[in-house]
């Protein structure tokens, strides 16, 4: 599966259940809702921070191969790699640990790997999650 | 999200049932807000009935964390589900929000 949104002001929802609808999403629960959080997380990042006002396109795509779900973001926006941003640090005290950062870091936690490219002016950003 | 709150002097109950996300984050950020205030709050969350928290969730929980300790005062979450519990000790918040 693959489509294109555009512009995505506003459009987080429409994106995540575009993602969850495809055929190629498993059915069991446990891993849906896992699935559910990592893109909720990569698609409220790319919504807020890709383009200004929202004003630009995503390119979203699934796809099995080799035994396990791809999931493919693909913006025009400012050129980010979220796989660059350090990890929180997860042993302080509620008064030491900052509000944010931790979108990202459970992706990195519930996918088996993160690829993230800079290629023909877009991030390509890809969730791969090994299906057993 | 739906939040209920049982108000027993400075003993909340707090009811947590459905999603809670993205889209409605900042609802819940007002929803909670009669939490925010008052000395040595005595908070139970009760997460029965909550399905499932983004980090935008997280976020919350640890606003309202900071600011009960801030306060004096103690909150504890009860009953999460296994999914949401993962969460939670993913990101170490199962280190700092009591869970029972």
């Amino acid at each position: 599966m693959k489509v294109i949104i555009d512009p995505i002001a506003y459009k987080s929802a429409e994106i995540i259940e575009t993602l969850m609808s495809s055929e190629d999403m498993p059915q069991d629960p446990a891993l849906e809702f896992k699935l559910r959080l990592c893109v909720e997380e990569v698609v409220e990042n790319i919504v807020r921070y890709a383009y200004k006002d929202g004003q630009g396109f995503v390119e979203v795509g699934t796809e099995i191969r080799d035994g396990a779900l791809y999931m493919t973001f693909r913006d025009a926006g400012v050129k980010f790699n979220p796989l660059e941003k350090d990890d929180p640090d997860i042993t302080l005290s509620a008064e030491e640990r900052q509000i944010g950062g931790l979108g990202i870091f459970l992706c990195k936690q519930m996918m088996d790997d993160l690829q993230y490219e800079y290629k023909d002016g877009c991030n390509h950003l890809t969730m791969i999650k090994k299906l057993s | 999200m739906n939040v209920t709150i049982n108000q027993e002097g400075n003993k909340f109950n707090v009811i947590l049932e459905g999603r809670l996300d993205t889209t409605n984050a900042d609802q819940f950020q007002k929803d909670i807000e009669p939490l925010m205030n008052g000395d040595k709050p005595e908070i139970s969350l009760d997460c029965t009935a909550m399905e499932y928290t983004s980090s935008q969730g997280l976020r919350m929980f640890l606003m309202l964390q900071k600011s009960v300790n801030s306060r004096g005062g103690s909150m504890v979450m009860v009953g999460m589900n296994p999914q949401v519990k993962e969460v939670f000790d993913i990101t170490g918040f199962s280190n700092i929000i009591k869970i029972i």
